[in-house]
C-alpha cells in the first residue's frame, strides 16, 4: 500500500524555484533514501511534505489524503514526523521537555518516554540537561526521539548523520532498525550516499531540484549514483 | 533610621517597578516585539479602575485588581490576534515598533476623549497611610502589600513557565516558532495568550501605581520608560533580574528624593545609565 505519493511537486522561495516536478513514492513499511549534494533540494523537499514551505504546487497524498495545501499544524496530526536538519532542539527546554513537546500530537502507539529512553539510554541519564550540555550525537538522539513521540506512520530524517563521528552514526543507524520494527516507514535524506543506500530499500537522487535517478538500492552501482549525484 | 526606612520603602516600591517591567520582558522574550503601547495599557487599567470605583464605590480598589486584570487579558488577546500577529513573523523589528507606537498614540487620545486630561488618583483610603512599626522602624502597610503581591505574581509567572504544559509550549514557541508547528502548535494562538498575560500583569502594576501617584492619559510614556529600564537593567529574558532591576530603581528613586527633594525620578534614571554602562547585558545574564 502506498503511504506517501508525491507527483510533479514544484516549490518556490519567493521567485526562486527550488524543486522541479519531483515525483516520489513510499510504500508502507519501506525505507526510502533521498540523496544529493548540498543545495540539491533535499531539505526543501522534506519541508514541503510537512507543510513548512509556503509556495508549493503539485500533488502530495499521505495515507490517501491530499496534503499539498494544508498548514504544518494540521499535517502533523496525520502521522508525518520530521527530524529537522540541524536538529533544532528547543534550547530553553531540557531533554525530557523536548521529548514531551513531540508528544503533543500523540497518536496511539509504542513510542512513549520510557520506550525512547530504552532506545537511547544515555538520554534517560541526561533527562534534565539542556541541549547545549549534550554532545552532537546525543542531540541527534533527542531530535529523533522527539519525532518518534508522536508515533508517526512516516518518519522523515534530514541528515541525521551530519557532523557525527562514524561510530556515533553507526549507533544512530542501528536505532532505525527498532524504529522500523515498530512499524514506521522512513525517508532518509542524506549526503552520505553509502550509508543511506545501505539502509534503504529504494533510493532517489536529487540534483538541482530534480530527480536524476531512482530505483532499488541493491541494484545501484556507485558509478551510476555518482553520475546522478554530481550530474556528470 | 530614616535612611533605613527609605531604603526599605524603596525596595517595596521597587517590586512594583519590577511588575511594570515583567509584562514587557515576557513579550520581548517570547515574540521579540517591543510593545510601545505597554505604558498606555498600564495607564488604561488605572482609568478602568477609576471607572469601576465609580460603579461599585463600596469596594476597595484593591478588590478591583482581578476584574481589571481580566479585562486587560482580553484586550491583550484581541490586540495580538487582530494586529500584532500580522507583524510578528516579519524579520524587520520596526514593523512591531511602529504598529505599537501607533496603538499607543490612538489609546492616549482616546483616553483624553473619554476621561479628560485632569490628573486622577485611586484612593486607597486609610490603607495608604497605615504603617507597621517594628521597634523604631516604620514601614508602610500598603508598600508591604504591594511587594508581597509582586513577589507572588513573579513566582506565579515563573511556575507557569517552568512547571506547566502551557509554559513548556510558550518557551518552545519562543525558541523555534516554526518547529513547534510541526508538533501541532499554532504560534499565533500562543502569542495571543502571552500578550493577554503580559497586559494582565501590566494592569495590576498600573492599578497599584495609581494608588501611589496620580496619573493622566499622558503618563504612559513615563511608565513605559520605567518598564524599559527594568527590563534592560535586569537582563533581557530573566524575570527575577527584572524584579531586582526594579528594586534597584525603586531604592535609587527614594534615596535620591531624600537627598534632593526636587529631583523626581532623576536618580533612578541615573542609576539606569550607570548600570547599562557598567553591565550592558544587564545585571543577570538572560536568554537574549
Amino acid at each position: 500500500m502506498t503511504l506517501l505519493e508525491v507527483q510533479a511537486l514544484d516549490a518556490f522561495y519567493g521567485d526562486f524555484q527550488a524543486l522541479f516536478g519531483i515525483s516520489l513514492e513510499v510504500a508502507d513499511g519501506e525505507t526510502v533514501a533521498v540523496i544529493g549534494a548540498n543545495g540539491a533540494g533535499k531539505t526543501t523537499f522534506l519541508n514541503c511534505l510537512v507543510g513548512l514551505i509556503d509556495r508549493r504546487r503539485g500533488q502530495i497524498r499521505f495515507a490517501g489524503e491530499p496534503i499539498v495545501g494544508e498548514p504544518a499544524e494540521r499535517i502533523s496530526r496525520l502521522g508525518l514526523s520530521l527530524v529537522p536538519e540541524g536538529r533544532l532542539l528547543f534550547p530553553s527546554l531540557n531533554v525530557e521537555e523536548n521529548l514531551m513537546m513531540g508528544a503533543l500530537n500523540r497518536r496511539p502507539g509504542a513510542w512513549t518516554l520510557a520506550r525512547v529512553y530504552e532506545l537511547f539510554p544515555v538520554l534517560g541519564e541526561r533527562r534534565r540537561q539542556r541541549p547545549d550540555q549534550l554532545s552532537g550525537g546525543q542531540q541527534h538522539m533527542v531530535a529523533i526521539g522527539r519525532a518518534l513521540m508522536s508515533n508517526p506512520k512516516l518518519l522523515l530524517c534530514d541528515e541525521i548523520s551530519l557532523g557525527l563521528a562514524p561510530l556515533v552514526v553507526d549507533q544512530i543507524y542501528e536505532s532505525l532498525g527498532s524504529i522500523r520494527a515498530e512499524g514506521a516507514s522512513i525517508v532518509l535524506v542524506e549526503q552520505d550516499v553509502k550509508r543511506a543506500a545501505g539502509a534503504a530499500d529504494r533510493v532517489y537522487c536529487l540534483l538541482k531540484g530534480r530527480v536524476t535517478l531512482h530505483g532499488q538500492a541493491r541494484g545501484m552501482g556507485l558509478d551510476q549514483l555518482s553520475r546522478a549525484y554530481f550530474g556528470t | 533610621m530614616i535612611w533605613v526606612e527609605t531604603i526599605i520603602n524603596g525596595v517595596l516600591y521597587g517590586g512594583l517597578y519590577g511588575l511594570l517591567g515583567v509584562g514587557l520582558a515576557l513579550i520581548v522574550g517570547v515574540m521579540r516585539v517591543v510593545n510601545l503601547s505597554h505604558g498606555e495599557f498600564i495607564v488604561l487599567s488605572a482609568f478602568l479602575g477609576v471607572s469601576l470605583v465609580g460603579v461599585v464605590p463600596w469596594l476597595h480598589p484593591l478588590a478591583l485588581l482581578l476584574p481589571v486584570a481580566l479585562i486587560a487579558f482580553v484586550l491583550g488577546f484581541v490586540l495580538q490576534a487582530v494586529l500584532i500577529n500580522r507583524v510578528v513573523t516579519r524579520p524587520d523589528p520596526f514593523a512591531g515598533i511602529l504598529l505599537t507606537f501607533g496603538v499607543a498614540v490612538v489609546m492616549r487620545n482616546l483616553m483624553v476623549e473619554v476621561y479628560g486630561a485632569d490628573p486622577r488618583h485611586l484612593q486607597a483610603g486609610r490603607l495608604a497611610q497605615a504603617s507597621a512599626g517594628i521597634g523604631d522602624l516604620h514601614v508602610g502597610v500598603l508598600p508591604l502589600l504591594i511587594l508581597a503581591l509582586s513577589v507572588a505574581l513573579f513566582t506565579g509567572l515563573q511556575l507557569i513557565l517552568t512547571r506547566t504544559r502551557f509554559g513548556r509550549i510558550v518557551r518552545a514557541t519562543a525558541d523555534h516558532r516554526d518547529v513547534v508547528r510541526l508538533m501541532g502548535v499554532n504560534p499565533g494562538r500562543v502569542y495571543n495568550l502571552v500578550m493577554g498575560l503580559s497586559l494582565a500583569l501590566a494592569s495590576v502594576a498600573g492599578m497599584l501605581l495609581a494608588i501611589r501617584a496620580s496619573f493622566t492619559p499622558y503618563s504612559g510614556v513615563e511608565r513605559l520608560l520605567v518598564a524599559f529600564e527594568v527590563v534592560v537593567l535586569g537582563g533581557l529574558g530573566t524575570f527575577w533580574g527584572a524584579m531586582l532591576g526594579g528594586i534597584a530603581l525603586g531604592v535609587a528613586e527614594l534615596v535620591g528624593l531624600r537627598l534632593d527633594p526636587n529631583a523626581g525620578p532623576l536618580y533612578a534614571h541615573l542609576l539606569f545609565l550607570v548600570g547599562v554602562l557598567l553591565r550592558p547585558n544587564g545585571l543577570f545574564r538572560g536568554r537574549s
